[in-house]
C-alpha cells in the first residue's frame, strides 16, 4: 500500500512537474515583417530580445525586403498556404479588401475581448472613428491598425536658411513668398532650378495641393485618381476639372516656365542630394531627417536647410492629409485553426498595444537605452552622441521606432529624438488649424462596383496624368485649352465616377 | 582582280575603321563599369559634388565595409553559390539525358514529347497554379523549390538537341559495335563532343541562377534568400514616403553603396565568361546553319 502511495505521488509530482515546464514554454508565433533596407531587421535587436523575455514568447520574424513585400503577402494570401500566424504592417486596403471578404484573412473585430490593449489605446487616443473606418463592407475590421494621436509634420517644404538669410528674406509664409525667393535665387544662379524634390513630381503635389484645395488623388490613400474631398461639405468633387486645380496648375506652369522648377523631378535620393549639395536647387519638398545628411554632403561654405510649416495658398494652410490609423497585425486565417488562437492574439495584443510594450518599441529598454529623469527621458552617451541622429542611431541600433514593429505612436515620445528645431516646427504646425487634415477613407464598394471604379479610375488618371504634364510644361495652354480638357474629362466619365463615390462614401 | 584577290588586299582604312568602332564598343562596355567601381571607392560628398569620374576621390572602401555588415549578407553569398553551382549541376545533368534521347527523330513518340517541350516553352502554368503545384508537393521553403523546377530550360534543351544532331551517327553506330549501351555512348562519346554547347547552355544556367531573386521570394524562406535579392533590396530600400501620420523611414542609402552593391553582385559572374569565351562562340552558333 505505502508503495503503492509513493509511486501515486511521485507520478502526481511528475505530472505536476510537466505542466510547469509546459506552461513555461514561449508562445511561438511567426510574423511576415516588411524589411527596410536602410534598417536591415536584426532578431537580436534589443527591443525584440526584451520583448520576448519579458512576455515569454518566441517571436520568429519572416523580414521580406520592403519593396517586395506585397508580392509575398498577397499571394499567400490568395493561396492559403504557408502563411505566418499574423502580417506586420498591412491594411486592408485594395486587392486584401478581396482577401478578407473571401475568407482569407480573420475578422479579427470578431475576437474584439481578445484585444483589450488595442481597445485602450483605441479610447485613450481617441480614435474609434478613425478605426471604424478602417472596416470593409460587412461592418467587419480585419486588421489591428498602428494607432497615431498626432499627426507628425516629418515632411514639406524645406529651404536654404543660409540664403534667406543673406538676402534679407523672412521665412515664406505663402506661395507668392516661395516665387519671390525662387525668383531671386534663379536671377543670382541663372544655371539652377530652385525648386526640386524627391522621388518624383507627386511628392511635390501632394505636399501642395492641399494649399489649393485639391488633391487629385496625389494621396494615394483617397484612392481616387482624380476627384478631391470637400472637408467642409464631406463629399467628393471633380477636383481634376475645379477651379482649384485649374489655379494649382496655373501656378506650376508659373514655375516651370521661368525655370524655377527641376524639369527632372523623377528622380532617386542622390540625384536630389546632389542638386541641393551643389546649388543647382535650393528648395525641396522632402522629410526633416534628410536634412542633415544634405547639409554634409555640401561644400558650400554656411550652407543651413531648414524646414518650414506648409505655406498658404487659395485654399488655406494645409499639409498632405495623414491618416491616425496605419498599417498593422493582420491575421491570416490559418491562424485561427490553432488550438491556442485566443492566446496567440492576446499575447500579440500585448506585446504590441499595451503600455510597457509600447514604450519599449518607442524608447528601447529602460536602464539600456535610456532613463528617467523625473518625467524627461535621457538616452545613453551612444545615442547622444551619434552623427546619425538619436531616431536613426536607435532604429539601427535597438529595433525602436521602426514602421511595422511599432504600432503605437505618440507624438511627444517620439520628439523626445529630435532636436529642438524640430519640435518648434511640429508645434507651430499643431497650432496652425487643420494644417494636416484626415485621410478619406476608401469607399466600401461591393466587386462590382470596385471593378467599375478601377476601370474608370485608370482611364481617368491617364488622361488626367498627360494633360496636367502638358499644362504644366507648356504644351497645351491652361487659358485656351481647358474647355477642351474638361470635355475629355466628362467623355470619359468623370461625373459617373464621382457620383459611384459619393453614393459610397463612408464619411 | 578577281573577288578573292580583293577579299585578301588589306585596307588600312577600313582596318583603322574597324578598330575605331571595336574601340567605341569597348568604351560604351567598361566605362560605365570603371565609373561604378570609381564611385565604389569613393566618399559620398565627393560623389555628390560631381568630383568622381574614372578614378576614386577619397579613396575608401567604407561602402563594401557597410555591404558586408549587412545581416546575413554572407549567408545570403553562400545560398547564391549554392542554387548557382548545384543549380546548374542539376540542370545541365537532367538537359543533357533529356536531350539525348530527343535528338534521335527515329524515337516512337519522340515529335509528340518535343512538341510538349515546345508548347511548355510559350504557355506556362502562371504563378498562383505553380506556387500551389510546389506546395502540394512540399517544396516550398526547401532549397529544392529553387533547385528541381529550373532544372530544364526549353530553350537551352532546344540548344542541347540540335547540338547533338550534329554529331554523325557513324560515331555512335561505331561505339555500338564496340559493345556501349546507349548510356555507356552519352557518357562517353556524346558528352566528351558536347564541350562547348555545356559551356553555353552552363553559363546561361549559371547567370539564371545568380540574378534570380523572385523564385526565391515567392519560394523560400528569408534564411534561404539569395544574395541577389538583398542586393535589390538594398537598391531599391532608398525612401519610403509614407500615407500614415508617422515619422517615415526615408533616409536614403548612399549612392557608394549601391556602387558597391552593384561590384559585388555582378563581378563574380562576369569573371566567369572569359574562361568560358572560347566555347561560347561555338555553342551560341550551333543549330544556326543547317546541313
Amino acid at each position: 500500500m505505502r508503495k503503492t502511495l509513493s509511486l501515486l505521488l511521485a507520478v502526481a509530482l511528475l505530472l505536476g512537474l510537466g505542466a510547469y515546464a509546459v506552461a513555461e514554454q514561449p508562445l511561438a508565433i511567426s510574423l511576415y515583417y516588411s524589411d527596410n533596407a536602410t534598417l536591415p531587421f536584426q532578431q537580436d535587436w534589443p527591443v525584440i530580445v526584451a520583448l520576448e523575455k519579458q512576455y515569454n514568447v518566441k517571436l520568429n520574424f519572416e523580414p521580406i525586403p520592403m519593396a517586395d513585400y506585397g508580392t509575398k503577402a498577397g499571394l499567400a494570401l490568395s493561396t492559403g498556404e504557408n502563411t505566418p500566424d499574423v502580417m506586420l504592417y498591412l491594411t486592408t486596403g485594395g486587392a486584401y479588401s478581396s482577401y478578407a471578404l473571401n475568407g482569407a484573412i480573420v475578422p479579427i473585430s470578431d475576437y474584439a475581448e481578445w484585444t483589450p490593449h488595442f481597445n485602450a489605446r483605441v479610447e485613450e487616443m481617441g480614435l474609434q472613428q478613425d478605426v471604424d473606418l478602417n472596416r470593409l463592407s460587412d461592418g467587419k475590421l480585419y486588421f489591428l491598425p498602428s494607432l497615431f494621436d498626432k499627426p507628425f509634420y516629418d515632411g514639406g517644404l524645406i529651404l536654404r536658411e543660409d540664403y534667406l538669410k543673406a538676402k534679407g528674406f523672412d521665412a515664406p509664409k505663402t506661395f507668392d513668398d516661395l516665387y519671390n525667393i525662387m525668383k531671386a535665387y534663379k536671377e543670382d544662379n541663372p544655371g539652377s532650378y530652385p525648386l526640386t524634390s524627391i522621388v518624383g513630381l507627386r511628392v511635390v503635389q501632394r505636399m501642395t495641393m492641399p494649399s489649393f484645395g485639391v488633391s487629385v488623388g496625389r494621396n494615394t490613400g483617397t484612392g481616387t485618381g482624380t476627384l478631391s474631398w470637400d472637408y467642409d461639405k464631406k463629399e467628393y468633387f471633380a477636383g481634376a476639372i475645379s477651379p482649384q486645380y485649374k489655379d494649382y496648375i496655373t501656378f506650376m506652369a508659373k514655375l516651370h516656365a521661368e525655370g524655377l522648377l527641376d524639369p527632372e523631378l523623377e528622380q532617386d535620393n542622390a540625384s536630389t542630394a546632389k542638386k541641393l549639395a551643389t546649388g543647382a536647387a535650393m528648395a525641396v519638398y522632402g522629410y526633416y531627417d534628410q536634412i542633415g545628411g544634405w547639409e554634409q554632403a555640401s561644400e558650400i561654405e554656411g550652407l543651413k536647410l531648414n524646414m518650414y510649416p506648409p505655406l498658404v495658398g487659395p485654399g488655406g494652410a494645409h499639409h498632405q492629409p495623414k491618416s491616425k490609423t496605419g498599417g498593422g497585425l493582420l491575421f491570416p486565417i490559418a491562424v485561427s485553426k490553432r488550438p491556442d488562437f485566443e492566446q496567440v492574439v492576446r499575447k500579440l495584443d500585448e506585446i504590441f498595444y499595451s503600455e510597457d510594450a509600447t514604450k519599449l518599441w518607442c524608447f528601447g529598454p529602460e536602464g539600456d537605452s535610456y532613463k528617467m529623469d523625473g518625467d524627461k527621458v535621457i538616452y545613453n552617451d551612444a545615442i547622444l552622441g551619434s552623427a546619425d541622429g538619436i531616431y536613426k542611431y536607435m532604429q539601427n541600433a535597438y529595433g525602436t521606432g521602426c514602421a511595422g514593429l511599432q504600432n503605437v505612436w505618440y507624438l511627444d515620445r517620439e520628439l523626445t529624438k529630435y532636436d529642438e528645431n524640430y519640435a518648434r516646427i511640429n508645434a507651430e504646425v499643431a497650432a496652425m488649424p487643420d494644417a494636416i487634415q484626415y485621410t478619406v477613407p476608401v469607399p466600401s464598394f461591393d466587386d462590382i462596383t470596385a471593378e467599375d471604379a478601377s476601370l474608370m479610375q485608370t482611364t481617368l488618371l491617364d488622361a488626367f496624368n498627360v494633360w496636367d504634364d502638358e499644362f504644366r510644361t507648356g504644351k497645351k495652354s491652361i487659358e485656351t485649352d481647358w474647355d477642351a480638357f474638361v470635355k475629355d474629362m466628362t467623355d470619359k466619365g468623370i461625373e459617373k465616377f464621382l457620383e459611384i463615390y459619393n453614393a459610397n462614401k463612408k464619411l | 582582280m578577281n573577288r578573292s584577290t580583293r577579299i585578301k588586299e588589306k585596307s588600312p582604312v577600313l582596318d583603322a575603321l574597324i578598330w575605331l568602332v571595336m574601340l567605341l564598343v569597348l568604351l560604351a562596355c567598361i566605362v560605365p563599369f570603371l565609373y561604378i567601381i570609381a564611385m565604389s571607392f569613393s566618399s559620398s560628398r565627393a560623389i555628390l559634388n560631381n568630383r568622381v569620374s574614372l578614378w576614386p576621390v577619397g579613396f575608401n572602401t567604407e561602402a563594401y565595409r557597410q555591404v558586408f555588415a549587412y545581416p546575413n549578407f554572407f549567408r545570403a553569398y553562400r545560398n547564391t553559390l549554392f542554387y548557382t553551382g548545384f543549380g546548374t549541376l542539376i540542370a545541365l545533368t537532367m538537359m543533357v539525358i533529356f536531350a539525348y534521347p530527343l535528338s534521335k527523330s527515329r524515337l516512337k513518340g519522340q515529335p509528340i514529347v518535343m512538341k510538349m517541350v515546345v508548347f511548355s516553352m510559350f504557355f506556362g502554368g502562371g504563378l498562383v497554379p505553380n506556387y500551389l503545384l510546389l506546395t502540394s508537393l512540399r517544396l516550398t521553403g526547401t532549397v529544392f523549390a529553387m533547385l528541381l523546377p529550373f532544372a530544364i530550360n526549353q530553350f537551352n534543351l532546344i540548344i542541347l538537341i540540335n547540338f547533338i544532331k550534329t554529331i554523325p551517327d557513324e560515331l555512335e553506330e561505331a561505339a555500338r559495335i564496340d559493345g556501349l549501351n546507349y548510356f555507356g555512348i552519352l557518357v562517353r562519346i556524346i558528352l566528351p563532343l558536347l564541350t562547348a554547347a555545356i559551356a553555353t547552355v552552363g553559363l546561361y544556367t549559371a547567370v539564371f541562377f545568380w540574378n534570380d531573386w523572385f523564385y526565391s521570394l515567392i519560394y523560400l524562406k528569408s534564411d534561404q534568400y539569395p544574395v541577389m535579392l538583398l542586393l535589390r533590396n538594398i537598391v531599391n530600400g532608398t525612401t519610403m514616403v509614407g500615407e500614415a501620420g508617422g515619422v517615415g523611414e526615408n533616409a536614403s542609402v548612399a549612392i557608394a553603396i549601391k556602387s558597391a552593391v552593384i561590384i559585388t553582385s555582378t563581378l563574380p559572374i562576369i569573371l566567369l565568361y572569359p574562361f568560358l569565351q572560347k566555347y561560347f562562340v561555338k555553342g551560341m552558333l550551333v543549330g544556326a546553319v543547317k546541313g
